[in-house]
């Protein structure tokens, strides 16, 4: 097999009509779905399972004077004394002790763990647990938290963990040369991502003698590398396996998937017994990551004619006592800071704060819906007081080919402006505006309103860590062809994605090709499932295993057909020859493994390194966008102050559709994850007690909430990165609901609400005040 | 205490504590994985099975009151050669995300389906209301029903 061969067969691939791409392809895993038999972690129990719960902190900042556990009987109990290795089980950053030493930091802190034979005596063992405190003063806000004499969440560091510039232009002048400068302040809540199945992990002595971990997560080397280091072990001693999982959304990439499974191997490591450690449902909306609150501060200058001239923006985000993935969301927050549009004068402060609420991480989006949800609300109050209409400054400013971003960025596609023309179209905008307005002269009660709101999506890690893939892709004797990664399925279907990638290049159908599971005994690192990144770099990985395999197989069956290995195509199962002569894929298969040619290949793929200035914020901190927009409908029962989504008309740029109808159900189904941010959703913390860790509380949209209507409108021009021009996806439709739906609002009502979630008290409470 | 059902077509006579669940019994002693819980206090619906038909969130159910009942779960909604046709129909319309909702919103629609073949669209979404889907698929099961409905 030599390079070559494999550089022609991509060529070759590219330029051709598709075969699988972009056709209508079943889910993978949909079939089992159905049948009610995929295995998650829970259903793996067996009897002699030890069961282990967490005793946590009931106070949100305060010292551990002493842990008195004479009323705890008959179980085992574990502080941080029992941990072998390191007590650190900070994702990222190492701030975080698995188990409290002297000091907790939030509520719900993991101050010991209870060993038991029942899960039933566990949680009661826990309870029985008494911890000593001595309270701590509680740091309630960043801005407390940012005041001089505040009080350290953590001793060794500053309360302001990082701060993120962005210096473009003069911003001063500016707004010098504006004609109308405009400052408003934005405010958006705690969320958790909340994945239906509950943080569990399951380990056991398995028969190598080493410890196997079965759990529910995104990232499997994260989790395998922690809890290595936890136990202090050497690495062939763990094996972490990833189980079905029941939704990511981002808080399984982040803290708790290694709390659980680091509980659950301290249970096995100390008894040499299966152990269980999962989460109640309370447990998990109190310590999962959640999705940043965030205050952020525009001020935008702009001339009579709608031309943006300077934006500066502040941005406070809330990280709660430990770090997680803060330090990258405010990041991406502050990037994204002027939402997709044209400004020539930018700077922006982005400071990411520790308070003793709990731990905000990874939630979809990763920062971009509070950034986007402030920069396009803006924009509206702005065309307001330029007196022009909220279409019009975004067709004046938009990012178009030639423009440049916050970061100085050079835009070289004109997917956005091809989505905003598709939404605008799609949903009879204009028309709309004119009907909503007629109506709402005639209606008492009930408003309706049209918004409009646009977004760019850097694509994948960029600056947020090591942006590669590995894919394993081996072929069985039959002709079956086995591919496993260590990036792991949660629900997107874009694992499905790489099977899709591998029946393209070798041209077989995708029943032929087998997922493995995600499994640290059998395949290497392939970096965090996070960032939208499995379908555009975990492709492109799979794309160059299963081009080897290609060209190994060409080389064999060349002979055969007597012509070169490049002259072949792979095509409805066969290998064929520009002749007309072919064998089919089994029997070349087949002469492989005669001849003892290894049908194996590791496919890798990293991303380009991307550059920018921390100083300044200037450069090129993604490779590529995705550009999106949304425009939503609503009613507003203005007696009730409740509202109503009754349709979503959603355009997104994918770079090229690999699995259309899985694009489909992202779009749909991330919308609907993005009306519950905007209008129900909020965990609230009082004084640094979680007051609603429940699903009767924090009320999420169930099927009658949805909107009748969620129109899905695929948009490809392909980017420079991703497999076969593919752009990031899985993320991207919870970027924009909030901003869309509270521009429909303010449509609607005449009053611009700029504190989610638009819950009806506060939407009542501001057409009262406005 | 005794416990005698039917579940699935079998008949089953067992001893069970008086507060055991009846999510937990189907799971941890019949071996009904399809079973999901996600909240045990009736919030999330994952925990849905059929008794005598009718949709039942089985977390708020003491497993003895389950007695004389029959119990339907996924595992006997079809076969993989034989699939029901809501199931056929999730695969077909890209219903499946994370799967973890999808044997309740199977049990609840193959509720409607047998007693309101023809349900209309709010109907569907009515009965769907009792099952949380964090991924968001309701829209993609308003349709499978839509491929089904009057079938």
């Amino acid at each position: 097999m030599s390079e070559e061969i494999v550089e022609r067969f991509r060529q070759i691939i590219e330029a051709r009509e598709f075969l699988v791409v972009g056709k209508k392809v079943a889910r993978v895993d949909a079939l089992d779905a159905v049948l009610g038999r995929p295995i998650y972690t829970g259903d793996l129990v067996t009897g002699k399972t030890l069961f282990v719960k967490a005793v946590r902190s009931k106070l949100p900042h305060a010292l551990i004077k002493g842990i008195d556990t004479s009323r705890a009987r008959g179980v085992k109990i574990l502080t941080h004394r029992d941990i072998p290795g390191v007590n650190d089980a900070g994702s990222l950053i190492p701030d975080r002790p698995l188990l409290a030493v002297n000091k907790v930091r939030h509520i719900g802190e993991a101050v010991a763990l209870v060993v038991s034979e029942s899960m039933e005596d566990a949680e009661d063992a826990a309870e029985n647990v008494d911890v000593l405190y001595d309270p701590l003063p509680v740091v309630k806000s960043p801005r407390e938290a940012m005041s001089p004499n505040a009080p350290r969440i953590q001793e060794e560091r500053d309360n302001v963990v990082t701060h993120f510039k962005i210096r473009k232009g003069d911003v001063e002048r500016g707004f010098r040369e504006s004609d109308i400068v405009i400052e408003r302040t934005y405010r958006t809540q705690f969320i958790t991502g909340l994945p239906l199945e509950i943080e569990i992990a399951y380990s056991y002595p398995d028969m190598d003698g080493r410890i196997t971990c079965i759990s529910s997560m995104q990232n499997l080397y994260d989790v395998y590398n922690k809890v290595l280091k936890i136990l202090g072990l050497p690495a062939e001693k763990l094996r972490v396996v990833q189980a079905a999982t029941g939704g990511g959304f981002g808080p399984k990439s982040d803290e708790t998937p290694i709390d659980v499974a680091a509980y659950a191997c301290l249970a096995t490591y100390h008894t040499g017994r299966p152990a269980l450690a999962a989460f109640t449902r309370s447990e998990a909306m109190t310590v999962q990551c959640k999705r940043h609150p965030f205050e952020i501060t525009n001020m935008v200058g702009a001339s009579r004619d709608g031309r943006l001239l300077a934006w500066r923006s502040t941005l406070l985000e809330d990280t709660g006592a430990y770090i997680s993935k803060g330090h990258l969301v405010i990041g991406r927050a502050t990037f994204h800071c002027t939402g997709p549009y044209e400004v020539p004068n930018v700077w922006a402060d982005g400071y990411c704060v520790l308070t003793n609420n709990t731990m905000a991480g990874s939630t979809r989006g990763f920062g971009a819906p509070q950034a986007h949800f402030a920069a396009e609300s803006t924009m509206n109050e702005l065309a307001e007081e330029l007196g022009i209409s909220p279409l019009e400054i975004r067709e004046i400013n938009m990012l178009k080919p030639g423009r440049y971003t916050a970061t100085g960025q050079r835009v070289e596609d004109d997917g956005l402006l091809r989505c905003y023309r598709k939404a605008l179209e799609a949903s009879s905008f204009e028309r709309r505006l004119v009907e909503y307005s007629e109506y709402n002269r005639s209606s008492k009660s009930v408003k309706k309103g049209i918004g409009i709101a646009l977004l760019y999506h850097g694509n994948t890690l960029g600056p947020e860590g090591d942006d590669f893939a590995t894919v394993l892709t081996y072929v069985d004797r039959d002709g079956t062809v086995h591919v496993q990664t260590g990036l792991t399925e949660y629900g997107t279907g874009a694992l499905t994605s790489l099977v899709i990638v591998t029946a393209e290049t070798l041209g077989i159908p995708t029943s032929r090709v087998r997922l493995e599971r995600p499994d640290t005994a059998s395949i290497p690192d392939s970096g965090p499932t996070v960032a939208s990144r499995t379908t555009v770099i975990g492709g492109r990985a799979a794309l160059d295993a299963a081009l080897k395999i290609r060209a190994t197989v060409a080389s064999v069956a060349s002979k055969a057909l007597g012509v070169k290995p490049e002259e072949l195509e792979f095509r409805d199962g066969r290998i064929q020859s520009p002749g007309g002569g072919y064998v089919a894929w089994e029997e070349a298969v087949q002469q492989c493994f005669e001849q003892g040619i290894e049908l194996k290949a590791l496919g890798h793929y990293m991303a380009p390194p991307t550059r920018w200035d921390p100083e300044t914020g200037q450069g090129s901190p993604y490779n590529q966008y995705t550009y999106g927009a949304l425009v939503a409908e609503v009613s507003v029962d203005v007696e009730t102050g409740f509202v109503r989504v009754e349709r979503l008309t959603a355009a997104y740029d994918v770079g090229r559709a690999i699995n259309p109808l899985g694009l489909e159900t992202v779009f749909q189904g991330g919308s609907i994850m993005g009306i519950g941010y905007a209008l129900t959703e909020e965990i609230v913390h009082e004084n640094g007690y979680v007051l609603n860790p429940d699903l009767h509380s924090f009320i999420i949209p169930t099927s009658t909430d949805s909107p009748l209507e969620v129109r899905s409108i695929i948009v490809e021009v392909p980017g420079p990165m991703g497999v076969f021009g593919a752009k990031a996806m899985g993320e991207i439709p919870v970027v924009l609901p909030a901003a869309a739906i509270a521009g429909a609002v303010a449509n609607a009502t005449g009053i611009h609400i700029r504190e989610l979630p638009l819950k009806p008290e506060r939407v009542l409470k501001n057409l009262k005040t406005q | 205490m005794p416990l005698k059902f039917r579940v699935n077509g079998v008949e089953y006579s067992l001893e069970v504590e008086p507060h055991e669940r009846l999510c937990d019994v189907l799971r941890n002693r019949l071996g009904l994985m399809s079973v999901k819980t996600g909240c045990g206090v009736g919030d999330c619906g994952l925990c849905t099975v059929l008794v005598n038909g009718k949709p039942v969130t089985s977390c708020l159910v003491l497993a003895y009151r389950a007695s004389g009942s029959e119990i339907t779960t996924v595992e006997a909604l079809g076969t993989e050669k034989n699939l029901h046709p809501l199931q056929k129909a999730f695969i077909d319309v890209g219903a499946v995300q994370c799967g973890y909702c999808i044997p309740a919103a199977l049990l609840v629609l193959k509720h409607l389906h047998d007693t309101n073949p023809y349900a209309r669209r709010e109907e569907v979404r009515h009965a769907l209301r009792n099952v949380l889907c964090r991924c968001g698929s309701y829209l993609r099961f308003e349709e499978a029903f839509e491929q089904v409905r009057g079938k």
